[in-house]
């Protein structure tokens, strides 16, 4: 027991018996089945599963996108379940860094303001959010494409866009759904090595993934097959979980 | 998120697509033309308005008698007893009306007061209701004379008449029809008539019946090219000749009576002389005083025209009721176009707001992103309302370019317009409002997605 709640106060994010079930018409899906998950600070966790695993919908709860039926979820120290909308909306922009597989820039912004958009939302002006992410911009070697479309950028380069957006708010945990899915073989590379770079920074990372290959740039490797969470082969509890 | 970056991208979403921008604005585009063109012919209206009653004095009472039938049962004008008041010159009534201040106080209603022919036509007792308006009467000079003597409360008195004849002379080619205007020397004042060039008709000129003239602006330019030219000059009317003695100003146009620039003005007894004779049909105009003592006046005007002739009932004419008749009309008219313009802006607001509900769905995944990214409900609103507003602030403007376009196009079809700044800040207000009364729904709907929905959408 005493471990169980060193590592619930030692993780950045915590889940404890969480479901989600979603109404198919008259059937009733139970997605999630009872998932317990810690992950501690500086971590790089991959969340390997088929699809259909329920993967995804794990990601949306852990990125406070979507709710869960029961269970509690406490994300750098804030309890989830008992937040309303409003501070979920802060949560998502300041706890939470999104990397999506299809990129999900605006394509109707250049670079720039697609990856200074979180920075906007907290009240900065375009021009101390374009200060406050030069660095990340340069990192990921942005600085000559801010004022492209996305249209106007390869795969690799929209997801190192998507990157950077997910980065310039130094978010607690950077949360990545199949982010090389997308992209060639050499751009799927180029964006894991990246993941291990920030990661070796200090960033947290959670990464969904069904690919093996990609999951074992992770330090730590849970399977999702069939709504429930496993790690070496055995269904994550709270007391084994770490 | 701070306004100005809010605004920015607002301007980002409606800068990419500017034609279906135009596009959902078209119907706003029509509703803020429309306001303008409204209040522009509003005021075009209110300003026709006073410009013809602007000669016009707001005591002015108008006395005419509409009826009898100078043609009917053989007995034409001419014949008529009444119409004997001009056949013999300055005769007239004068034996006829020797009535004092006392008798016309007296009531004195009697044909025996009247023994000037007049009452040939009264039967008395009962029949005389019947016949009332049934006789031919001329209004003349002595009626004009008895309501100066008897009423009170008048500052000035005339009788005038108005005819069309021929006219010759000058640069014509050949005869032109003109109305032509009986009057004496106090019209020009109290029409507020001014001259260009010479002198208006006078006293003397009247009772002499000389052939003498004062050309209307437009009759002078018409005839003669200027009114330099027109005076001294003399013109053809009926085959006479007559001497341009004066040219007026120009004036405009008048709401009713005789227009002073298409008019050739003659003394009164010449033109009865020479052009008229007994079928004229003069007006009798008396300025009150006081103009809230219009209606007095009147009355006190129909009691002395009672006793000269009390089997008729004469049309009274104040120029307050004409001016409170056109003004009334030019309201109506503003109304209908305002409902017109009221209904133009609802449709142009369904417009937006159904291009809005196709833009929250072609823009659910964006939405879903923003939300991803921690945009709040607020600014989610604020930004498609914002956009809402924008759009239709530019169809406002384009509305307004577009008023400005057709205000042309409505003055050359006869329209008097008024553009005023006025009308243009209500019109981009109104697209303003009704932008964002439309936007509100779709606004609101795309506020209230669920964010994993949203960025589910394609």
């Amino acid at each position: 027991m005493e471990t169980v709640e060193r590592e619930e106060r030692d993780g950045i994010i915590t889940l404890r018996d969480v479901n989600k079930s979603y109404k198919m018409g008259e059937n009733v899906l139970h997605v999630l089945k009872d998932i317990s998950l810690t992950v501690k600070k500086g971590e790089y966790l991959a969340v390997l599963g088929p699809s259909g695993s329920g993967k995804s919908t794990l990601m949306n709860i852990i990125g406070c996108m979507d709710v869960m039926d029961s269970g509690a979820y406490c994300l750098d120290g804030v309890e989830i379940e008992k937040a309303k909308e409003k501070e979920l909306t802060g949560i998502r922009n300041q706890k939470i860094g999104f990397i999506f597989q299809k990129y999900h820039l605006i394509g109707t912004y250049n670079v720039l303001q697609n990856i200074v958009m979180p920075l906007l939302m907290r009240g900065m002006t375009l021009k101390e959010a374009r200060e406050a992410s030069m660095d990340t911009i340069t990192m990921l070697g942005l600085a000559e494409r801010m004022e492209h479309k996305p249209n106007e950028l390869s795969g690799g380069q929209q997801q190192r866009v998507a990157i950077a957006r997910a980065l310039v708010g130094q978010p607690a945990i950077l949360l990545a759904d199949e982010p090389t899915g997308a992209l060639d073989q050499e751009s799927g590379k180029e964006v894991l090595k990246l993941f291990d770079r920030l990661n070796d920074m200090g960033n947290t990372i959670v990464m969904i993934t069904h690919d093996l290959g990609v999951a074992r740039h992770a330090g730590r490797v849970v399977r999702i097959v069939d709504g429930k969470l496993y790690e070496n082969g055995v269904t994550v509890q709270p007391d084994a979980a770490g | 998120m701070k306004p100005n970056e809010l605004l920015r991208l607002v301007w980002i979403n409606i800068t990419q697509n500017k034609f279906k921008t135009v596009l959902t604005s078209i119907g706003i585009i029509v509703g803020a033309a429309t306001i303008v063109m409204v209040i522009a012919i509003g005021k075009g209206g209110q300003a026709d308005v006073a410009e013809q009653f602007k000669n016009l004095n707001a005591g002015a009472i108008d006395i005419s008698y509409d009826g009898g039938d100078r043609e009917r049962g053989g007995q034409s004008a001419e014949a008529s007893p009444g119409g004997g008041n001009f056949s013999g010159g300055e005769g007239g009534f004068s034996g006829g009306r020797g009535r004092s201040p006392d008798e016309a106080g007296g009531g004195v209603l009697n044909g025996d007061s009247f023994p000037g022919g007049r009452m040939d036509f009264f039967g008395g007792g009962s029949d005389m209701e019947e016949r009332i308006n049934q006789e031919n009467i001329t209004l003349d000079e002595d009626d004009v004379d008895d309501i100066e003597t008897f009423v009170s409360g008048i500052s000035a008195a005339t009788i005038s008449y108005s005819t069309r004849s021929s006219v010759e002379g000058g640069e014509l080619d050949e005869a032109q029809t003109y109305t032509i205007a009986g009057v004496r020397e106090e019209y020009a004042q109290m029409s507020n008539l001014s001259l260009a060039v010479g002198e208006f008709i006078a006293e003397s000129e009247d009772e002499n019946k000389d052939k003498v003239c004062v050309l209307g602006a437009s009759v002078a330019e018409e005839i003669f090219g200027s009114a330099i030219d027109a005076y001294g000059s003399v013109i053809y009317i009926d085959s006479r000749s007559y001497v341009v003695n004066g040219v007026l100003s120009s004036m405009g146009t008048v709401a009713s009576g005789i227009s002073p620039d298409d008019s050739i003005f003659i003394p009164y007894a010449t033109g009865v002389k020479y052009l008229v004779g007994s079928s004229v049909s003069p007006t009798i105009t008396v300025i009150a005083e006081d103009v809230d003592n219009v209606e007095q006046v009147s009355k006190d005007v129909a009691k002395v025209l009672a006793q000269t002739y009390p089997n008729a009932e004469f049309t009274y004419e104040d120029a307050g009721s004409k001016m409170e008749a056109a003004s009334a009309s030019n309201e109506i008219l503003t109304m209908l176009l305002i409902a017109m313009a009221a209904i133009v802006f609802v449709v142009g607001g369904i417009g937006i707001m159904n291009v809005l509900f196709v833009s929250v769905k072609e823009r659910t995944n964006e939405i879903g992103i923003l939300k991803a990214i921690g945009c709040s409900r607020k600014n989610i609103l604020f930004e498609f309302l914002l956009e809402a507003a924008a759009i239709s602030l530019i169809g406002g403007i384009l509305g307004v370019a577009a008023s400005l376009c057709a205000a042309p196009v409505v003055e050359y079809l006869g329209v008097r317009v008024e553009l005023s700044a006025a009308a243009f800040l209500i019109a981009l207000l109104f697209a303003v409002i009704t932008g964002t009364i439309f936007g509100f729904y779709p606004a609101y709907k795309a506020s209230r997605l669920v964010p994993v929905e949203a960025l589910g959408a394609e």
